[in-house]
């Protein structure tokens, strides 16, 4: 049901105590500037912008390479929180190397199941602010793709 | 009280990061530090300083309310805080969630109390030390409160109507956007489940962050009395209600009000906004 690498992210989190589940998301949130583009990269597509819905500014940058697999950076302002940056080096990670097709098409369900209940909250649904930038970079990259298909 | 005070009232309920430096190991002092990042404590906080989590730890966990007196006694004594605890509380967003818990201590009587002037925000920017370590004290025996000032320093949805309707003061806090009935939420926040927009009747608009300055220190007496004296018209002696969405920014300006400034009949509306905008038939003012 969901991308393998992403399936073993999930598998990790369910396994952990609430403790742990917590230390593993701070290490994960640590890993978020490791997402950035890196000097020579070119990306197919870029989106960075500041959103209501975000306290920071997020940008995503898509590659998708010769056999149409999506790779995926992100850059995240200073006052981006903790979960939702922890959620970005997951995602990155867990996403890569699928189509934007798939990714569009993912369910959103799994990150309660990451993150825990516990800590999806009032002034956390950021969380999944991260999953809806990436799938709107997928889209517009696919809805690109059919206008020149169709031209 | 003079309507132009030079110096804030309470100028002991606020400390600066060299005070901490000086008494972070004191037995009779407890850093506390409350954020709305629920995982920011885990990423490093002040040396010797407990979290106290908004939601889990002040809230009861089925009905939006706080908790029992009983459990804010455990929740003092497995922290290792006593009623001749000094509290010192800190943390992001220019201390929201800092001020929130400082007023949730208050509810049950705890009173000494104190704020990190600044909050997280500027003990970081200072280059000060911060650490993972989660410490651990010595267990105490905090004595179940006998009751909540409920009445004294909080007002509930029949009581800010009674306020509405009787002209008196009622302060809120919210972006002006929010007050205008123009967005129902934060800006930078997504929706948190308000059916409507708008403010209070009678209610007079002044944002939580004209109390402060760029690096979240509070700004001085002597203009933090124009901005609620002169231009909110508040005057010593009068009940005064304030509120903003579920609390917390009420939190900040509740404590300026009370510490800073002084005035002793001030309550915090915690329902707030979630609670007003979605109750049937409660008044609502746009402009």
């Amino acid at each position: 049901m969901y991308p393998p690498k992403l399936e073993a992210i999930i598998s990790l989190f369910e396994s952990l105590p609430e403790v742990e589940r917590r230390e593993t998301l701070v290490s994960y949130a640590d890993n978020a500037k490791k997402q950035e583009p890196r000097p020579g990269e070119k990306f197919t597509l870029e989106d960075i912008r500041k959103d209501e819905e975000c306290a920071d500014t997020v940008g995503v940058y898509l590659q998708v390479d010769d056999e149409g697999k999506a790779h995926f950076r992100m850059t995240l302002g200073p006052e981006v929180q903790t979960l939702t940056r922890a959620m970005t080096a997951i995602l990155c990670k867990g996403l890569d190397g699928r189509t934007p097709q798939e990714v569009l098409e993912l369910p959103g369900d799994f990150v309660t199941r990451i993150v825990g209940a516990e800590l999806v909250r009032v002034r956390s649904q950021t969380i999944y602010y991260v999953l809806t930038r990436i799938k709107g970079i997928c889209k517009v990259y696919l809805d690109r793709q059919r206008m020149a298909e169709v031209a | 009280m003079t309507t132009s005070p030079t110096e804030y009232v309470h100028p002991e309920a606020l400390v600066d990061a060299d005070w901490i430096e000086k008494h972070q190991n004191d037995n009779d002092v407890r850093i506390i530090e409350s954020n709305e990042d629920i995982l920011l404590y885990d990423t490093g906080h002040i040396p010797g300083a407990v979290h106290i989590d908004w939601r889990t730890d002040l809230q009861d966990q089925v009905i939006r309310d706080y908790i029992a007196p009983d459990k804010f006694a455990e929740l003092c004594s497995r922290n290792g805080i006593s009623p001749q605890t000094t509290c010192v509380f800190y943390g992001d967003k220019a201390n929201w969630w800092a001020c929130y818990a400082l007023w949730a201590f208050r509810l049950f009587g705890h009173e000494r109390v104190k704020i990190l002037n600044g909050g997280r925000d500027k003990w970081k920017a200072e280059g000060r030390t911060m650490t993972r370590e989660v410490p651990k004290y010595p267990r105490t025996d905090y004595p179940v409160p006998a009751k909540r000032f409920d009445k004294e320093i909080r007002a509930f949805a029949d009581e800010a109507l009674a306020q509405s309707k009787a002209g008196k003061p009622l302060i809120d806090v919210r972006s002006p956007g929010e007050f205008k009935g123009e967005i129902t939420h934060m800006a930078e926040y997504p929706q948190e489940g308000v059916l409507r927009g708008g403010h209070i009747p009678g209610a007079k608009s002044m944002p939580w962050k004209t109390a402060t300055n760029d690096d979240s220190t509070f700004k001085p007496a002597s203009e933090l009395a124009k901005i609620y004296f002169d231009q909110c018209g508040l005057k010593p002696g009068t009940d005064t209600v304030v509120y903003c969405r579920i609390g917390e920014r009420s939190s900040h300006t509740w404590f300026v009000l009370t510490y800073l400034l002084g005035l002793e009949n001030v309550r915090n509306y915690d329902g707030s906004w979630t609670e007003w905008g979605n109750k049937v038939g409660a008044p609502i003012e746009r402009s």
